[in-house]
């Protein structure tokens, strides 16, 4: 041991070890949504790849998705999900550089994204209940696995919106408040690109494969 | 880099995968197979999620260390998930009708 580091040592009362920096150079708040980030990957890996199972599997799979309105819906909640990931990097950007009203202004402007994605989304799912689509029901007679499929998928991923934007705001409030810091706002901001990357497969494999060709 | 000059190079990155989006809506329309179209799709949204992963969650400026813990895992595992595509292909031999 050095001397220096004896020295830091001996003024910690022997406790160095606590001292000793992250291997990976962040904030443990931060390695842990990454460590969350990883589980949850591995979890829609796992339910996409399930789905691409049956869809493989079942000869008479249905495609039900015409341009207009799904596919265009389909376009249009992407964009939403595309611009929210950015208005979120503002957010994270102004708070690093201590702009906190400027941040909070992109925290809202990415709360009100998240909030229309998930009003696209269920204006979705109520126009396909209209049509007889449920989890376990297919109007067209076919395979049941297809609501199942997509409503689950979807629904996996609008709870997670849904839990974002819940997030964002309690960030918000919290950073507003000085209660929570930069920090926070760049680590919920982590998980709401994670978000917005899974939606980059749930696009084309649940509703681009299932469009009516 | 400072922050304005960052916040260009996420609306370049943030157009760019709108872009690739679009590509993907077109190419849905042409005459691909099934699994010719699934191939396709899967490489454009692994690039698409690359991109986001690089840049817009910061992975590309963090410790090396970072991206050698998480990514090999997560990419090892998703490969090992590719063990049912044998029996898929075998239920679509079948051609059994699936309720």
């Amino acid at each position: 041991m050095s001397e220096s580091e004896m020295a830091l040592g001996a003024s910690h009362g022997g406790h160095e070890a606590f001292l000793e920096p992250s291997p990976y150079g962040i904030q443990s708040k931060k390695l842990t949504m990454w460590l969350f980030i990883i589980s949850d990957a591995v979890t829609f890996g796992a339910v996409l790849f399930v789905y691409a199972y049956l869809r493989t599997g079942t000869p008479n799979w249905n495609t039900p998705f015409q341009f207009s309105p799904s596919i265009v819906n389909g376009m249009i909640m992407t964009l939403v999900l595309l611009t929210s990931s950015l208005t979120m990097l503002g957010a994270v950007e102004a708070a690093k550089a201590g702009r906190k009203a400027a941040s909070l202004k992109w925290l809202g402007a990415t709360v009100l994204l998240g909030a229309a994605f998930a009003v696209l989304h269920l204006r979705e799912w109520f126009h396909m209940f209209d049509e007889g689509w449920g989890l376990f029901k297919n109007p067209t007679g076919g395979p049941v696995v297809f609501g199942s499929a997509f409503f689950s998928i979807t629904g996996l991923h609008l709870m997670h919106v849904i839990s974002g934007v819940i997030a964002l705001i309690v960030i918000a409030i919290g950073y507003n408040t000085d209660w929570l810091d930069a920090n926070h706002v760049e680590t919920t901001g982590l998980y709401w690109h994670f978000v917005d990357l899974v939606w980059m497969f749930v696009f084309p494999l649940l509703y681009l494969m299932n469009a009516a060709r | 880099m400072e922050s304005s000059s960052r916040m260009k190079s996420y609306i370049g990155i943030w157009v760019g995968l709108i872009c690739i989006a679009g590509i993907e809506v077109f190419l849905t329309y042409r005459n691909f197979s099934v699994h010719q179209l699934l191939a396709i799709l899967l490489i454009l949204a692994f690039i698409e999620a690359g991109i986001a992963l690089l840049y817009f969650m910061h992975l590309k400026y963090e410790k090396p260390s970072l991206f050698w813990s998480l990514v090999p895992a997560v990419l090892f595992v998703l490969l090992m998930m590719n063990q049912i595509w044998p029996d898929a292909y075998r239920l679509a031999r079948l051609k059994l009708p699936i309720q």
